[in-house]
């Protein structure tokens, strides 16, 4: 049995002050329904992706309050899995249709975060974390920075090289009408933009964004049907200190795996991959993790334009502008990684189209990696 | 979120972890702190291995040539950040360099 996705949409991402949640989730189910040939009554469940709305915004039950929203009466839950909500909603709604119960279903993926001071949504992201790590004052920039100090040191992976993934990913979104940022990047500009967490600077985090992003799956066949080859998942430890490695996500590897052998492809089957690039260095282990590259190699093929449009040979890496380029609303993003690889599949990328893409790939991380999702898509 | 009884709950762990030494595996410096430690800012987290386990935990009274692998630190206690609206003041656990 397939499991298809038959509409796929986004609302724009970035500082978006005059728009609700509310008109957020509306404008990007709309569109996914509208893009699927179907409309609301039809649908049979709702799975919400969000992480923040219940400590910045104090609205929890966000089946209900989006379900209320978009007119769907029908089974609604949200699905929280730090910034792989996205990916771990649509896990769950492909689950729910091949299990038979439900035929047709909607994941929307939602976040609001620029209408709360940056500190606030900092110490909200940490809730991601482990208990040790608020209490050592930690931030997410300064996981990933831990992170990238243990693979500079291993692999002699460079700044420049860390750079060199922001100034790929802005020029991706430029080409990207619905991106946070169309401004293009260079190196320096990068490696000289202000000090977050050493070695990570501004130019290297994602932003902090608002979007929606909506997908409709369903198990009927139809010519725009996209198939759902894998949908995968794996865990790890919530901190980093008890990791086995600070060079490598266990989580994504492990997802990477069970998700290659499930659709029966190789990474060198992949035509174009959104990879979780919260931060540089995190895109430098996605490639390796999920095997583009051997370890300690991906840095320097990123650099040299291995994985960007109009260089890269054959495989496209984030060519929506990743979550750098095109923005983060946390439980959005996985979501919007899936819409993105149903459009570069579709052939209705525009501007930033991978050649001949055939095969996809979304890869949505949770925290510093205690979760990871990675989906295989096929035309 | 800090309450008394989350804090009484936690003093088992603390006197159990005090004194304790260990190396530095990785690191970073926090420029940008999150709410409660902006007077503490820049300050270093690291990794500290135990032999045993690990734990990551801010670096105090440092200088920049303590951020180095194998650097050894000891455990001990010190306020964490800012006393809450609550007026609880947090105490716990950070690592300086022996």
């Amino acid at each position: 049995m397939h499991i298809y996705i038959s509409g796929a949409a986004t609302t724009k991402f970035g500082e978006l002050w005059g728009v609700s949640p509310r008109q957020l989730a509306g404008e990007a189910v709309s569109k996914a329904l509208k893009n699927a040939g179907t409309d609301s009554r039809r649908i049979e469940a709702l799975f919400v992706g969000n992480m923040l709305s219940g400590i910045l915004g104090g609205q929890e039950h966000l089946g209900a309050f989006f379900a209320e929203e978009l007119g769907i009466r029908a089974p609604a839950c949200k699905i929280e899995g730090a910034c792989a909500s996205g990916g771990l909603a649509l896990h769950n709604a492909v689950n729910s249709v091949l299990s038979g119960q439900y035929n047709t279903v909607v994941v929307l993926g939602v976040e609001k975060m620029t209408d709360h001071k940056p500190e606030d949504v900092a110490t909200a992201l940490m809730g991601a974390g482990s208990e040790e790590e608020r209490a050592a004052g930690a931030t997410f920039p300064g996981l990933y920075a831990i992170l990238a100090c243990a693979h500079m040191k291993a692999y002699g992976t460079t700044r420049e090289e860390l750079a060199a993934v922001a100034v790929k990913n802005h020029y991706h979104a430029s080409l990207n009408p619905n991106a946070q940022f169309h401004t293009r990047l260079t190196i320096d500009q990068v490696m000289k933009s202000s000090r977050i967490a050493d070695p990570l600077r501004l130019l290297d985090c994602s932003p902090i964004s608002d979007g929606a992003s909506a997908i409709v799956v369903t198990s009927k066949k139809s010519t725009r049907g996209i198939i759902v080859a894998a949908s995968c998942v794996a865990t790890d430890s919530l901190g980093l200190a008890r990791r086995k490695s600070l060079t490598e996500l266990a989580a994504t590897k492990e997802a990477g795996k069970k998700a290659y052998a499930i659709a029966g492809v190789a990474p060198r089957d992949i035509d174009a991959a959104e990879v979780h690039d919260c931060f540089t260095i995190a895109e430098i282990l996605a490639m390796e993790d999920l095997g583009f590259f051997p370890k300690g190699k991906a840095a320097g093929a990123i650099a040299a334009g291995e994985t960007s449009l109009g260089t890269s040979g054959r495989l496209i890496v984030n060519p929506s502008g990743g979550l750098k380029g095109c923005g983060h609303p946390v439980g959005a993003t996985g979501v919007k990684q899936v819409v993105e690889i149903v459009e570069q599949l579709r052939g209705r990328a525009g501007a930033r189209q991978a050649d001949h893409a055939k095969v996809g790939l979304a890869h949505n991380v949770g925290g510093s990696g205690a979760t990871a999702v990675v989906h295989i898509l096929k035309k | 979120m800090n309450s008394p009884v989350k804090i009484w709950r936690n003093q088992k762990h603390i006197a159990h972890m005090l004194g304790r030494e260990g190396t530095i595996v990785s690191w970073t410096i926090i420029r940008l702190p999150p709410s409660g430690f902006s007077n503490l800012a820049p300050y270093p987290v690291v990794i500290v291995d135990l032999s045993d386990s690990r734990i990551t935990a801010q670096l105090v009274d440092w200088s920049e040539e303590d951020l180095t692998e194998g650097r050894r630190v000891k455990i001990v206690v010190r306020r964490i950040s800012e006393p809450t609206t609550e007026g609880i003041i947090p105490y716990g656990i950070k690592v300086k360099p022996i």
